[in-house]
């Protein structure tokens, strides 16, 4: 009977894991009017508690052929499992969001390229897991060289 | 056609209280519907009445009838008539006073700013900084602009030639009437503190940044910038989130919002209407368009609406808790759930 309830168990998490991700949207999809002024906002998906969900982030930049990181400014919205996140990274240079979170066992990562009018919903990448540095370094790569829409 | 111009202040008390011969009442009604300054002009009658309906009615003292009645009894008739008409005159002024002051005296004033030229506030030339009240009109030329704190939410921009007038001025209601002209709007506020009444109708705040322009027929175009506008006229509504604009039209309201990237022949065919104009949108429509889909669902013809939503579910997954059957059927919880599922790909 515990072998059954541990098979249950662990096969739970598994669909959980499987559907953790994040979506991202514009600020007013969180239809909330405190996030108007937002880079973007995003939510989680598939996490069976979002209160619980553990959430951060890097923005990695570029600036004249020099690498930084900015630690993300997160804002938790009224409704569970809806962020914000704000620019608090330079306006000069290129820069990459790259979000990471947790939900129970299972981690979600996306990596959101920001160009000149804003996040590049077209060019962003969603993974089941944290991006790795090089899908990190590709991706600001691409976006410096103008690769993104 | 004869066409009725001339402006119907005199006539909106006598209207409100339902006083007017028909074909005069349909003249008003006509014309109201046409001119920003007369609507505007209504609603401060109509607020006006309410707050006085609202009013409490005191009982007089027993003095006062006691000493009408000696006085009554000592004086000369002639005198007596004298002082009954001029009673009767303090009496309409003071009534006249409450009923300005409750229609036109809504609130404080807020401050306002001259950005370039001359703006005038009422009768009087903004030269540096100044006030405008409830009740009073700002133009600007050709070459001024000018500044007005909305109390402590947010500013306006008042464009070059512009008539915009200050209606309400409270903490629970920030109000202005747009005769003609542009302005720009920066609100950092909950959703419908400020409102913007124009000849097509009225702009809801639901936290936003926007322009507003439009002529004195209330021909025009809202375009948001951040956050959300809903623009409302006679039970429509059209939902505007930043990136997006909306024409509007006097007595028909606001049109079908769409993204300002969207591809131009989707643009064209909202402006042209039609049956052929619906299949352009439908053709053009990419995944962002359902903004100007999900408005169309309410907008057009059963047959019409199941093209529409084919389109949408095409474009983009319905999401659960939308079924087929409630979307067409304008189910307003289901519309809402999901426009709000939409949104994430605006």
């Amino acid at each position: 009977m515990l072998r059954l309830g541990l098979a249950a168990s662990a096969a739970a998490l598994l669909v959980v894991a499987e559907g953790f991700t994040f979506t991202i949207g514009s600020p007013v999809a969180s239809q909330e009017f405190q996030m108007k002024s937002a880079a973007f906002v995003f939510r989680t998906e598939g996490c069976v508690e979002p209160a619980k969900a553990q959430i951060g982030g890097t923005a990695e930049g570029l600036v004249k052929g020099t690498r930084r990181s900015v630690v993300l400014k997160v804002a938790t919205g009224a409704r569970p499992g809806v962020y914000a996140v704000y620019q608090n990274w330079p306006a000069e240079g290129d820069w990459v969001v790259n979000l990471k979170g947790t939900c129970a066992n299972a981690s979600a990562g996306a990596v959101v390229p920001i160009g000149p009018k804003g996040f590049i919903r077209e060019s962003s990448k969603f993974y089941s897991r944290p991006a790795t540095d090089a899908e990190v370094e590709t991706s600001l790569k691409t976006l410096a060289q103008g690769g993104n829409k | 056609m004869k066409i009725f111009t001339r402006h119907v202040s005199r006539e909106l008390a006598a209207y409100f209280d339902g006083e007017l011969m028909r074909p005069t009442a349909a003249k008003v009604e006509r014309h109201i519907g046409q001119c920003a300054l007369c609507q505007a002009e209504y609603q401060q009658v109509q607020r006006g009445m309410a707050m006085v309906e609202q009013l409490p009615s005191v009982v007089a003292p027993d003095e006062i009838w006691q000493s009408i009645d000696v006085t009554l009894n000592a004086e000369p008739r002639e005198k007596q008539i004298w002082q009954w008409a001029l009673a009767a005159t303090a009496v309409l002024v003071l009534v006249g006073i409450a009923y300005w002051r409750a229609g036109l005296g809504s609130g404080a004033q807020w401050d306002v700013v001259r950005l370039d030229g001359r703006p005038v506030v009422g009768a009087k030339y903004i030269s540096g900084t100044g006030k405008i009240a409830p009740g009073e009109w700002m133009e600007t030329d050709s070459s001024s602009r000018a500044g007005i704190k909305i109390g402590d939410i947010g500013s306006v921009e008042v464009e070059p030639n512009t008539r915009v007038r200050v209606v309400t001025a409270k903490p629970g209601e920030h109000r202005l009437a747009l005769a003609r002209g542009e302005i720009r709007a920066k609100i950092s506020a909950p959703p419908r503190l400020f409102f913007v009444d124009t000849a097509a109708g009225t702009a809801v705040d639901l936290g936003c940044e926007y322009s507003l322009d439009t002529d004195e027929n209330g021909t025009g175009l809202l375009r948001v910038t951040k956050g959300w506008v809903s623009f409302q006229w006679k039970g429509l509504e059209s939902l505007v989130p930043a990136g997006a604009s909306c024409h509007i039209r006097s007595r028909i309201g606001p049109g079908i919002p769409y993204f300002d990237d969207a591809p131009e022949a989707l643009k064209q065919a909202l402006a042209q209407g039609g049956d052929a104009a619906l299949s352009t949108i439908l053709g053009e429509s990419r995944i962002r368009d359902t903004l100007t889909l999900w408005h169309l669902l309410s907008r057009v013809n059963p047959n019409e609406r199941e093209r529409v939503y084919d389109r949408i579910a095409a474009l983009t997954p319905v999401p659960a808790g939308v079924s087929r059957e409630q979307a067409l059927r304008l189910d307003q919880e289901t519309l809402k759930h999901w426009k709000e599922e939409l949104a994430w790909t605006w």
